[in-house]
């Protein structure tokens, strides 16, 4: 998961601010995105994730700062002629036009020849697998088919960066698992820079190399998503992807790489420093995600550490049983998931139970 | 509750009873009628049998009817493609940089010449274009010769004519570009082509069904034009309107007026087929 520390940059920002009049859209974008990367800007809408993948394209200016595509820095460098092409969330596929037309759209200022146009036009079309689908009418194809061309269209020019916003979010969940894979799929074979933009942290976590986390125009966190999902810089961060537990705490020691604190429900925990982000003034609460929480067996000891505690809830969900408990006797609730294995019963509401846990799962916010 | 087929009908056609009978008593029955005259045998205010083809004959047979014919068609042709030319940045302007909450305060102001009857707005172009008028004063100011515009009869009805249907072809042009997706002019520019020739390749096409609603709807009343050669031209010009009026009338020919109607009429047909067939390319996009 370390994939992009050795790579060349592909896009540099400094200090990138946006403002729409008296908003501030962006607030101070640093950052670099690696050539070949799979990267995305995830974060919840109105974050800005949006505007900046636009001030790549050319779409919007930057009010101050530096973009660099390439090394070349992209102030006053028309969308028209910026190494870039983007996959728009509608597909911006031209509708008087048939599908190669589309997908040839960029070419005519290409010095090829008519014929070798065509075929590059069916190759890219085989590329994304509608093979044949040449003469077909643009509004004529379904949405899956119209996000295809809107690639093909796309990666025809060969751009250095392809900016893809929101290309998912019109298909059903079937489709978009799909074309997730897909996409991973067609990324490694051409190995051009990917930049999604996504709402969705499952799709995030997924697709890419890297995710920059976005919170009302700042980033929050640029990292990998094993990272991002097992050390959240911030509170918020933990919050937005997937489920995270949040227990009171008190901070009782501070020494050299160790911390050590008292979590309500848990007792005393010594954690490692790095399970312990930089300060940001919020009272101290350490987080537990879901699935590092275990329900023992009657018979079963805990590897590490485990707590009392009782059923509040149970929520099925096939494969999986959410349990909400109370732990140790304290109005302190947690989540957490067990795979239905045969033999492990779901349990009922009420049940005492002995809940397992691993010091090292934990993360301390402060 | 099984109502039958026949009784539906029976209460569809009842619903639509007062509609109908309107459309056929004034559009269907004066539309016959003009079709019989125009193979009936004429006189001074009397039409009678049998039936000929003589009226049709009489219009192929003298020039000065082809020559008012033909005239009418170019005149037609010409205002059609000098508004719908000049329409296009008006409705380019509203749609792409005004406002969209102010747009509709725009579209209203461009109706606002419609306010005054044309009579007095043709009485203003005289004004305008007159021997002494504003555009003479003015090249006279700069010491230049008057150009007295208003005296060339067709010149005159051109401009008038443009300027009276500039608000009818500014709105449907005004609709077919509001309905172009923004993001397909983002697209262009993304694949490298610069504003304009995104226009000329995504634009323009995308929105050629509101310019051809537009020439159509430009067309066809102008084609047709009673009042401006008679005011502009002071009659010196007449166009297919004003030999009509004469026969029927004037010379109370009625059988003669409804063959050059029916001609008229035909002209007008012709030149409608061409724009709907030219129009269904764009429609739909198929090819």
């Amino acid at each position: 998961m370390t994939f992009s520390d050795d790579r060349p940059t592909m896009i540099e920002f400094k200090d990138v601010h946006k403002y729409y009049g008296d908003y501030h859209a962006l607030r101070g974008i640093n950052g670099t995105i690696k050539a070949g990367e799979f990267f995305s800007l995830l974060g919840p809408s109105g974050c800005g994730k949006t505007t900046l993948l636009r001030t790549i394209a050319g779409f919007e200016d930057i009010s101050s700062g530096v973009i660099m595509i390439d090394g070349k820095d992209m102030a006053n460098v028309a969308a028209n002629v910026r190494p870039t092409n983007m996959v728009f969330q509608s597909y911006a596929i031209f509708p008087h036009m048939s599908v190669e037309e589309n997908v040839g759209f960029g070419l005519r200022k290409d010095p090829r020849s008519k014929e070798e146009k065509a075929k590059a036009v069916a190759e890219a079309l085989e590329m994304v697998g509608l093979k044949g689908y040449g003469k077909r009418a643009a509004h004529a194809l379904s949405g899956g088919q119209r996000q295809r061309v809107a690639l093909a269209r796309a990666l025809i020019l060969k751009p250095k960066v392809l900016l893809l916003d929101e290309p998912l979010s019109a298909l059903d969940k079937k489709m978009r698992e799909h074309m997730q894979v897909e996409l991973i799929k067609l990324q490694r074979q051409v190995g051009i820079t990917f930049i999604l933009v996504t709402h969705d942290q499952e799709e995030a976590l997924v697709m890419s190399d890297r995710i920059a986390v976005m919170f009302e125009g700042e980033i929050a966190q640029l990292a990998d998503p094993e990272t991002l999902y097992r050390r959240p810089a911030t509170r918020k961060v933990a919050d937005f992807i997937g489920t995270m537990n949040f227990i009171p705490a008190e901070i009782l020691t501070e020494a050299g790489d160790k911390v050590e604190v008292n979590a309500k429900g848990l007792g005393h925990v010594a954690l490692d420093i790095a399970q312990a982000p930089e300060k940001t003034g919020e009272s101290p609460v350490v987080g537990l995600r879901p699935e590092t929480l275990t329900l023992l067996y009657d018979d079963q000891k805990a590897p590490e550490r485990e707590t009392d505690g009782v059923i509040d809830e149970v929520i099925y969900f096939g494969d999986m049983t959410y349990y909400d408990v109370y732990l140790g006797g304290t109005d302190v609730e947690v989540r957490l998931s067990m795979r239905n294995v045969p033999g492990r019963p779901v349990l009922d509401v009420g049940t005492k139970v002995r809940v397992a846990w691993s010091p090292s799962a934990l993360v301390l916010f402060r | 509750m099984a109502a039958t087929p026949g009784s539906e009908a029976r209460a569809g056609l009842k619903l639509i009873s007062p509609t109908a009978i309107y459309v056929i008593l004034l559009l269907a029955v004066p539309l016959a009628t003009v079709l019989i005259y125009s193979v009936m045998t004429g006189g001074r205010g009397n039409v009678s049998l049998p039936l000929t083809i003589e009226n049709y004959t009489e219009l192929a047979s003298k020039s000065v009817y082809g020559y008012i014919l033909l005239k009418s068609l170019l005149v037609a042709l010409t205002v059609t493609a000098i508004t719908v030319l000049l329409a296009y940045p008006v409705a380019y302007f509203v749609s792409f940089h005004v406002k969209p909450e102010r747009k509709s305060l725009w579209l209203f102001l461009i109706t606002i010449p419609f306010w005054t009857s044309y009579i007095i707005r043709v009485s203003l172009w005289f004004v305008i274009l007159g021997y002494g008028g504003i555009v003479d004063s003015a090249l006279a100011s700069i010491g230049l010769p008057p150009l007295n515009i208003a005296s060339y009869s067709i010149l005159s009805i051109i401009i008038v004519l443009a300027h009276a249907y500039a608000p009818f072809a500014v709105l449907p042009i005004f609709v077919s570009l509001e309905k172009v997706d923004r993001s397909l002019l983002e697209a262009g520019q993304d694949l490298g082509e610069s504003r304009w020739v995104t226009f000329l390749r995504v634009t323009l096409p995308l929105s050629m069904p509101g310019v051809i609603a537009a020439a159509l709807i430009v067309f066809i009343p102008t084609v047709g034009d009673y009042v401006t050669p008679e005011l502009v031209g002071d009659g010196k010009e007449p166009m297919i309107a004003n030999l009509i009026e004469t026969q029927l009338l004037k010379l109370q020919n009625f059988p003669q007026g409804s063959a050059f109607a029916v001609v008229s009429m035909l002209m007008v047909g012709i030149v409608s087929v061409v724009f709907v067939l030219w129009n269904r390319r764009y429609i739909g996009g198929s090819k």
